[in-house]
This record gives C-alpha cells, structure tokens and sequence, in this order.
C-alpha cells in the first residue's frame, strides 16, 4: 500500500483513535494508582483541581501515543515504499 | 471474517485487493431508507430505552446522594449502595473483563446483534438519522436537496437540523460529564454560566464527538474505527446466527410483474428492487453475502419481508440463519465454543462474587519515615517512625485498636490518644516502635500492624513493614 493511496482523513484516524482508546485505560490506570493531590511535578506544588490534573494526564497521554503512532504509520509507509521501490528495481 | 468468507458465496472479482481498495476508498454519503417491520421495532425499543437510561439515570438519587457518580474529583465512585475507592480498581477491571467475556458469548450465539441493536454508534446513529428524517424528509428527499444549489428552503432546513442536532449533543456531553460531577451542581452552574473550564472543556468534547460519530461518521467508525468489528469474526463459527440472503431461493433474480409466474421467467424469488439495498446503513448489498460492514442490523429483513408479502411470495428470502442450516445441516447452540465461553465467565462472575463479598471497607497502608533509617532513644532502644493511613470505606464512623507483632518486647508508641476515622475518611497516623538491640537478628525485620475496629472485629487490616536497626 504506497503512500498516496490511503487518504488523510484515514491516516488522521488511524493515529488518533488508537492513541485516544490507549490514552483512557492509561489515565485510568495511573489516576487510580496515583492521586493527583500527592503529585508535585517538578517539585512544585500545582493549584490545578483533580479533574483539571486528570484531563491534562489524559491529554498528555494522548499526546504520547500519538507521537508513537505518527512513528509507526512513518515506518510503516517508508518501508512499503521502499519495499515497492526495490521490487520496481529488479 | 475470514473464517466465514470462505463457506459464504462471494461474487467473483470481491478480492482482498478490492476489499482493501473499498477500505480506503472516499466514502460517499448513504441515505438510509426508513425501514418499517418486526426488527426495525425492536431495534427502537432498543434504542429508547437505551437513551432513555442513559439521559435519566445521573439524575436518580439514593440515600442523599447521587445514586450513579464517578466523583472524578473526590476520588469515590458511587453506586447505588456501593462506595468503591481507588483501591477496589481491580473490581472496576473484573467488570470489564466479565463484561468482555459476555460479548464474546452473545457473539459466539447471536453474531453481531450487538452492533445492531445496542451499540452506542447505533443508537446515536438511529436517533440523528432520526432527526435528520423529521427535518428533511425520507431518503429521495433528503438526496435531492443535497443536489440543490443552496436556496432559503435548503438553508432553512439544514440550519433547522444542525440546530436540533447541536443541542441534542450537546446535551449528551453535559450529562456525560453529569456521570463524573455531581450533576445538580452542574446544572446549576450552566444555567448561571458558571461552569468550570474543565467540565466545559469535557461537555464540548464529548458533544462534538457525538456529533461527529452520529451525525457525519456514522458507518464509516464501525467500518473504520471499531476494533469489535474487526475481530468479531474470531468469535464465529458455522452455528453463529447471521443475517443472511438465501441465494438458491432469490436467483436468478430480475425485475417481473406481481402477475407473473417466475418459474415461467426462469427467476428466482429476488425481483431486484434493491431495498435491501437503500434500507442498509452501511450500504453494502447483502445479496453478495456476508460482509464485514455488515452490522447486522436485520433493516434490509424488513425491507425484504415486506416486498415478499406485497409479491405474495414466501418470507425469509433475508432472514436470520447459520451457515449450517444455509448448507442443509442442523445448528447447535450448545458446542464446545460456547460452553468454554460460558464457564470461564461464570468462573470470573463468581470470583468476582465471593471476593466481592469479602471485600473489607477498611484500608491500611504502612509508609516507613524516609528521612531517617533509625535512632536511638535516650533509654537505648532503636526506634522506628512510620506513618500509617487508615482510610474508612464504610459508610459509618468507627473506632479501631492497633497492634503489632515481629520483634518480642517491641514496645509502640503513639501520639493520638484514639484511632477515630468518619466515614470516608482518611486518618494519618504516626506510629514509632521501639525494641530492644539484642532482640534484633538481621538489618532488616519484618514487622506487622493489625488494625481491628472495636465495634466489629471482622473490620481488620493488616499490613506488613521493615524494621531497620544497627546490626
């Protein structure tokens, strides 16, 4: 599957939504490990509420596995393209 | 669906290529028809009632508080008569998994009912489409004033329906959020514009994306976004009840009055009408069997059922069936599938019951004083600090006695002249213990604190920390 074959809409989809449904079970898990009350990030006491403290994990783990999932649809095209090039070459 | 693919009579040329290609492929809008019938009832029966529990049940009240809240904020989930705390995360993770277990066991019988019939996607999906029908008119209306250039009747009819559609999801995020928070406060803070940024961060996003996935996604998250859909097909097998077109039966099939004898065309009882077709919310035609976009929503049965009857023809030429009664054998719903799927959820069920049960509503952590490893006191011993917490999860107030055990002649020492905790509350307790050098064998012992409540002594805790000394 070259590159210009899957559209954007698809490729957006298939990095957000993985990420997203990874993003929830993480926050859930770590939120229920952790309070954020006993959390000081960077030394430093927050005024943030919990539900801020949760949404700003959830958006930060979404993040995280976003940029993981960016990398993993790169590899994935560049190396079909590649593949599909050597294949032309021969 | 490879499992199935191959027993199913695809068309030839439905290659891997063209279903990957189909997979990717810019996806043009579909306007389901309205489907009248048995299944089309059931599911908004279905639907109705599903909506109408999750609309009213934040507003229920038990004993004084909400009787569904996830207190995000306090930490607490309330249900009904249960409290659970963070510490009870691995009931919440059991529900799941039963939950799960359930899934595949309903699949393994019934295939994809769930999709069709109680899927929130589905459910969202029935109730915009809905919307979109009282505003817009049937499907050849709705397809023909998406082919008008824009004029004040178009303009008014679909500002009208985003209107209705915005605030019904709207109002699906506030009280999704009304799950989390307490809901009453909630609405008294929208109403005087005074929600926090995070709740209207949350009853934004929430709405946008029912927005999004009832109102413009719609088939494409089952074709696209949803997991169940792609590994449903592992829960398949020969006796699994799907929807189905029976092609003996409807081919050759070709378009003929009411007043002719098929046999005389040489035609099978499908007269092409392709309702089946206009009816199907994914827009697949079932008459090419079975298919992943398939949701098994049983519209196109109706559809189907309806047009034999007017042809006079027998129903059932779509209907719910299983590949063996298709190819002439007898089903069985009771195979080694189901029953393996049956008994690994009873066990996690009664697991979950039995520990359930003896769930103690009292919780005790140890934590060792950081700072120093050890001291000694003026009369010699070596002491140890630690900070107990006592958390109450019961719904009442209770008194507990404290001991502990290890290390002979170790003395405790407390600061509190009581262990007092309200309910719900968490109390810190410093503890310093005290022993005797000689009686200490190793750097390290074990020691271990008992927290009994006087009032019930199957109220305990106990819990297990180091002791550090000299040798």
């Amino acid at each position: 599957m070259a590159q210009q074959q899957i559209p954007k809409t698809q490729k957006c989809i298939a990095v957000l939504w993985p990420s997203f449904l990874v993003a929830i079970v993480a926050t859930g898990l770590f939120f229920s490990a952790f309070d954020p009350a006993d959390l000081y990030p960077f030394g430093k006491d927050t005024e943030i509420s919990r539900l801020g403290i949760y949404s700003i994990g959830f958006l930060f783990f979404w993040l995280i596995s976003t940029i993981s999932g960016i990398g993993t649809l790169y590899f994935a095209i560049t190396n079909c393209m590649r593949q599909n090039t050597e294949s032309q070459g021969q | 669906m490879a499992e199935v693919d191959k027993q199913t009579p695809v068309p030839a040329g439905d290659t891997d290529e063209q279903v990957e290609k189909s997979l990717y492929a810019k996806a043009a809008k579909i306007y389901p028809r309205e489907v009248h019938g048995l299944f089309a009832r059931l599911r908004v029966m279905g639907v109705l009632s599903l909506l109408g529990i999750y609309y009213i049940t934040p507003w229920l009240r038990w004993e004084g508080h909400q009787a569904l809240l996830l207190d995000l904020p306090a930490r607490k989930f309330h249900i009904f008569f249960i409290t659970l705390w963070p510490q009870d995360f691995i009931y919440l993770a059991a529900l799941l998994i039963i939950a799960g277990l359930l899934l595949f066991f309903v699949t393994a019988i019934a295939g994809r009912i769930w999709c069709g019939y109680a899927c929130p996607q589905t459910v969202w999906t029935e109730a915009f489409l809905w919307i979109e029908r009282k505003v817009e008119g049937d499907r050849s209306k709705q397809q023909k004033l998406d082919a008008q250039a824009m004029n004040a009747r178009k303009f008014r009819l679909k500002a009208t329906k985003q209107i209705l559609w915005i605030a019904f999801a709207g109002w699906t995020g506030f009280t999704f959020v009304g799950y989390f928070t307490p809901i009453m406060e909630l609405g008294q803070r929208l109403v005087t514009f005074e929600l926090g940024p995070w709740e209207t961060f949350w009853v934004i996003f929430y709405g946008f994306a029912t927005y999004g996935n009832a109102g413009f996604m719609r088939e494409q998250v089952c074709k696209y976004m949803c997991p169940y859909a792609r590994f449903q097909s592992a829960m398949f097998d020969r006796d699994t009840l799907i929807v189905s077109y029976i092609p003996e039966r409807g081919e050759p099939r070709g378009s003929r009055k009411r007043s002719d004898d098929p046999r005389l065309l040489g035609l099978g009882d499908c007269i092409d009408c392709t309702l089946c077709v206009q009816v199907c919310p994914t827009g697949i035609d079932i008459r090419n069997g079975l298919q992943y976009e398939c949701i098994a929503c049983s519209a196109c049965i109706d559809a189907c059922d309806d047009v034999m009857e007017k042809m006079g023809y027998e129903k059932g030429l779509i209907k719910y069936t299983t590949e063996n009664t298709m190819h002439g054998s007898t089903s069985h719903i009771i195979r080694p599938r189901i029953v393996i799927y049956a008994a690994i959820m009873l066990a996690i069920m009664s697991l979950f019951a039995w520990s359930f049960s003896q769930r103690v509503s009292l919780g005790l952590d140890v934590i060792r004083d950081r700072n120093q490893l050890y001291r000694e006191t003026d009369t010699g011993l070596i002491e140890n600090v630690y900070i107990l917490k006592v958390l109450n999860m019961d719904d009442t107030a209770h008194r507990y006695k404290l001991a502990v055990s290890g290390i002979p002649g170790m003395e405790m020492r407390m600061d509190l002249p009581e262990i007092r905790v309200e309910s719900g509350d968490v109390l810190e307790l410093p503890v310093r213990l005290q022993v005797d050098e000689d009686e200490l064998k190793a750097r390290s012992s074990e020691v271990e604190f008992t927290l009994v409540a006087d009032d019930d002594p199957t109220l305990s805790a106990t819990e297990s920390a180091r002791f550090l000394g000299p040798r």
